[in-house]
């Protein structure tokens, strides 16, 4: 078989869509199966063969969910939002004053300092949680919300990749224009950065606000115990105790899935290209 | 997206926008005098928040982790508190939950990332293709990414039942599971590593051929139509062709699944029916480091112990992912 | 671009508010202005769901927050808050299984002999009362609520199928012993091909509680060889018989294990009969009780203690005072099954004379009355719960296969070691 074509111009043979399919039938399936479980009764997890299509109970688990105290899974909602959200904004904004800055702005120190974001860029912090508990407790923050968030308001890979896009998205012409014309730096940033950067801004914090809620192993060290958990912390709650049903666990599973499954509909072009760029620039 | 396969970004920049320090220096008024300052000193402030922010909760800790780790620091009673000399470091060598840890996350790592980073190649080179509803494709390779891992897993531990779960059903026609025998996945460090890979490898292969995918559509299209001509295959023009070119971002999934792999903590957790437990089932048959260093710390509320423990895998880590980074390297380049 | 994103954080904003929404409206009565509100941190079912609102409508100022976890969990999460110094609850219930250790920390705790408890202790059965007092004796940290004392619940419509005699007399006749227990098992499974128990562990544990020593001695040493070995091997002639569904009590396969009928006899202390009605509301009325083989023994039974931390200290002690009347007593009795540690309840004709509908109206006033007062206690020791963990999951190893024999003895006694030290 000789190929004249790069794979680009190629279509795709009735295998490879076959192939994906597949595929997203893989990706869907767990998906598909928690809503399955969480419309079933009782019953719904254990039949032989499985059950294939959803019931009606939904509203009765969800009530359920929502009436467990001791989950606290509605504080739990609202906490995700809380940390999700000021967690996005922070990163979107320091992130992108940091990229501003090592992008268009000359000063002492910034080559160096910049070597030292890309290093940090791998270390895998997540090895110092004992340590940034010990910080947090003696800041007298362990057990609240502002512990959750602190450790991620800003990261390296934040300001890496908007300097990478600010080097390309802001011509110089246009920052020495606004110099000419007496701006401030803080002007600069608010007229001529800001506007260009709106792809970038969007592509980091659709990754920030899924990563953010998804997260998992440091709002279980602060909030396991509390009444004022993450929905991710609730829902491992809910999975836990002495009377752990599948049919609430997954419909609780559900609702915590939801806000993100709204993300990907209406942002899912934004992250496509974001990772795809970002494999690109690295 | 990473540090791996890019030449440090910031040396050969061009475009700076300074006012120079002319001659004119001398006869500003103070306006220019303020735009001057403000020049001056505005870069450090828009760069503070950030390095405060990081090296208050990222450095710091990654520092103080290693002086904890040297110490006697105990939950449950703070007045034992003193230098520990290397003595949390000997009880590691010593202790076989660890060593037992560390086997179960290479296991699990070895199941996961390979199978992983293989198939998410396969569905790059066919994305590449020509195709029609392109845009849902690339969505739906995403769904598992933006699914919490929490979430997920609860859902493929009902999916792993030993009872009544689908994988044995659908196992069953195979000849691989009966109602009268069935798999236990919960049992057996094999059973439990592959349901736990299985996990780790539904979440992460949309997203590695997503990353592929960016790579592979710069290849330039006239590297193809010189290979074209000796008639090399789709197969084989993918391994020889396709993946040598994005060799960059090859390297960089390894890394990045060799620092996420390595430090698997909320699949393991989990995954165990008792969730709270953090012994990754009733023998640690799956239990990871990171589930150890959870349970050393917060369970069993020794924080000095715990933070040796990272310390270890930190150096596990750093030695594996250059160890695999430079394997890839090697292997990338040698099929040119 | 921009339309998209900000239609996006819209999108996201709506959804939230109407969950947010959806909760609010699931939660009635939350969001209490300026009433007290009373944490209360226990597992499994105290039988408070139905007490709560009684308290409450008598005293309109407070709020009563009831918090249900894991058995686990929930001790090791009030030992960790009170080392902390904050979070524990106001009220905090313990196991007996953990109140050597939590009473050996009685400054944590408020001493109840300051708030007037003292009048109480003629009424406890005298063990029960000296279980959470602290080593000088000179603080109470505890009320306490039930003790365990146990018989053995069976399915009748299970036994009748396999041919099995079905009249709680009769049952309780074929059981003498524990070995005879097993035979009457092999019998069931060979009958019907079915698993005969749910799980070893709850072999285990009842048998143990049977020994005169549990797993430590009153100076603290744990011992194995004791009580431990006898249970253990009890357990593992179970399984080796063949008798065990294998499934881990109290998660998620359990509950299914009682819809789809895989096992037919379950120990039952009596609170395990609220688990039961909780977990598998389905089965009403196919159950009975019958006495248990080896007879006697007391497995769990609760305290409820007021952490000093709570900022409500007064109230919660009200609160705690009402809960272990007789009449609050009894009727958690009747509700979920859990056995007043108080002796004059049981001749309590409200107590005397109930009989459980879902146990197919077995006098369970009557049956474990009797069993309560022949109770001998068995002394626990501080780590007794970590260790009976311990030795629970090499039993699940030994259920899923993974050990055998002595090579499973040899690990229980390393991992309660382990357990021990820790």
């Amino acid at each position: 078989m000789t190929i004249a074509r790069a794979p680009q111009d190629t279509p795709g043979s009735r295998w490879t869509y076959l192939f994906l399919l597949l595929m997203l039938a893989f990706s869907a399936f767990p998906l598909y199966w928690m809503f399955v479980i969480s419309t079933g009764d009782e019953s719904a997890v254990s039949k032989t063969p499985p059950q294939a299509i959803p019931g009606n109970q939904l509203l009765t688990n969800l009530r359920e969910v929502f009436t467990l105290q001791d989950v606290f899974f509605s504080a739990g909602l609202v906490n995700s939002v809380i940390v999700a959200t000021v967690t996005t904004v922070a990163q979107l904004f320091f992130c992108s004053l940091a990229g501003f800055a090592f992008a268009k702005l000359r000063f002492k120190g910034r080559n160096a300092l910049m070597v030292f974001v890309v290093l940090t860029l791998t270390i895998p912090n997540q090895l110092a949680v004992v340590a940034l508990y010990i910080l947090t407790g003696k800041l007298g923050l362990n057990g609240t919300l502002l512990a959750v968030i602190a450790p991620g308001l800003v990261t390296a890979f934040g300001v890496f990749y908007m300097r990478q896009f600010i080097v390309g998205a802001v011509p110089d012409e246009l920052v020495e224009a606004a110099r000419v014309d007496g701006a401030t730096v803080t002007r600069i940033y608010r007229s001529v950065v800001l506007p260009a950067i709106r792809p970038a801004l969007a592509v980091l914090g659709l990754l920030t606000f899924v990563a953010t809620w998804n997260d998992f192993q440091w709002p279980l060290i602060q909030l396991q115990g509390t009444d004022y958990p993450t929905s991710m912390v609730a829902l491992s709650d809910l999975a836990s105790g002495n009377y752990v049903l599948y049919r609430r666990v997954l419909s609780g599973a559900l609702v915590a899935t939801l806000p993100l499954l709204v993300v990907l509909f209406l942002g899912g072009r934004q992250i496509v290209r974001g990772i795809m760029e970002g494999a690109v620039k690295s | 997206m990473s540090a791996t396969g890019s030449a440090p970004p910031a040396p050969t920049r061009e475009s700076t926008t300074e006012p120079g320090r002319g001659p004119r220096a001398p006869r500003l008024g103070w306006r220019d005098r303020a735009l001057r300052l403000d020049v001056r000193l505005m870069p450090y402030v828009l760069i503070s928040p950030f390095f405060l922010l990081f090296l208050a909760f990222g450095l710091f800790p990654l520092l103080f982790n290693g002086v904890v780790a040297f110490r006697t620091w105990r939950l449950d009673d703070p007045t034992l508190d003193g230098w520990a000399g290397l003595a949390n470091f000997r009880r590691l060598f010593g202790d076989d939950a660890f060593w037992n840890a560390l086997y179960n996350t290479s296991g699990i790592f070895i199941l996961s990332t390979v199978p992983q980073l293989l198939l998410a190649l396969i569905i790059a080179s066919l994305l590449n293709r020509r195709l029609r509803a392109q845009t849902w494709f690339r969505m739906g390779a995403l769904l598992p990414y933006v699914t919490p891992i929490v979430a997920s897993t609860l859902v493929f531990k009902v999916v792993f039942e030993r009872d009544h779960g689908i994988a044995n059903w659908a196992l069953s026609f195979l000849g691989l599971s009966s109602a009268a025998n069935p798999i236990d996945w919960h049992a057996t460090k094999t059973a439990s590593w592959i349901a736990i890979a299985t996990m780790v490898n539904w979440k992460w292969i949309g997203y590695n051929a997503l990353l592929y995918l960016g790579a592979m559509q710069t290849v330039p299209r006239d590297v193809y139509e010189a290979a074209a001509l000796d008639g090399a295959s789709q197969w084989r023009q993918l391994w020889r062709i396709t993946v040598p070119m994005i060799r960059p971002v090859v390297i960089f999934t390894v890394v990045l699944s060799t620092i996420g792999g390595l430090q698997l903590f909320t699949e393991p957790m989990l995954y165990d029916l008792n969730v709270q437990g953090a012994t990754g089932g009733s023998g640690g048959q799956w239990q990871t480091v990171a589930q150890l260093i959870y349970k050393v710390g917060w369970k069993d509320l020794n924080l000095g112990y715990a933070a040796a423990m990272s310390w270890a895998l930190f150096l596990i880590i750093l030695v594996i992912t250059l160890a695999n980074a430079l394997l890839t390297n090697r292997l990338g380049g040698g099929r040119k | 671009m921009q339309r998209l994103w900000s239609r996006a954080l819209r999108a996201v904003a709506v959804g939230t508010a109407a969950v947010v929404l959806a909760a609010c409206s699931g939660n009635s009565g939350g969001g209490s202005g300026d009433k007290i509100q009373l944490k209360i941190n226990f597992w499994g079912d105290f039988g408070l769901t139905q007490l709560k609102p009684k308290y409450e409508a008598l005293h309109p100022n407070i709020r009563i927050v009831l918090n249900s976890g894991e058995y686990n969990a929930q001790h090791e999460d009030l030992q960790k808050k009170l080392i902390a110094g904050s979070g524990a609850p106001d009220i905090a219930a313990i196991d007996e299984g953990f109140i050597v250790s939590f009473r050996s920390q009685s400054d944590k705790f408020v001493n109840l002999l300051d708030r007037g408890a003292a009048q109480y202790e003629s009424k406890y059965l005298p063990w029960k009362w000296k279980l959470s007092l602290s080593p000088d004796g000179k603080t109470q940290i505890g009320l306490g609520t039930d003790v365990g004392g146990q018989a053995m619940c069976y399915r009748t419509d299970l036994f009748q199928a396999a041919g099995l005699p079905t009249s709680r007399d009769e049952v309780s006749k074929l059981w003498p012993t524990w070995p005879d227990f097993i035979r009457v098992g092999q019998q069931y499974t060979a009958r019907t091909g079915k698993k005969f128990v749910d799980s070893a562990t709850n072999i285990f544990n009842p048998v143990l509680s049977q020994q005169p020593v549990g797993f430590f001695s009153p100076d603290e040493k744990l011992q194995m060889d004791g009580g431990p070995k006898v249970a253990f091997d009890t357990a593992t002639a179970v399984i080796d018989a063949g008798l065990s569904a294998n499934l881990v009590s109290f998660q998620t396969g359990w509950d299914q294990g009682f819809v789809n009928n895989s096992f037919a006899v379950l120990a039952c202390p009596a609170w395990m009969l609220g688990h039961i009605k909780d977990t598998a509301p389905g089965t009403n009325g196919k159950w009975d009780i019958a006495a248990i083989p080896g007879g006697g023994g007391n497995w769990g039974g609760s305290f409820l203690t007021l952490p000093k931390q709570g900022k409500h200290v007064k109230e919660a002690y009200e609160l705690l005072e009402w809960l272990v009347q007789p009449a609050q007593q009894i009727e958690i009795f009747k509700e979920v099954g859990n056995l007043p540690s108080q002796p004059a309840l049981y001749t309590d004709p409200a107590l005397a004379t109930f009989t459980n509908p879902f146990f197919s109206g077995a006098p369970v006033g009557q049956i474990f009355g009797a069993t309560a007062m022949k109770l001998q206690p068995v002394y626990q020791g501080k780590k007794a719960g970590p260790s009976r963990v311990a030795t629970e999951n090499v039993l699940r190893q030994v259920e899923a296969g993974q050990l055998k024999g002595s090579e499973a003895w040899a690990e229980a006694v390393r991992q309660a070691q382990k357990a021990a030290q820790g």
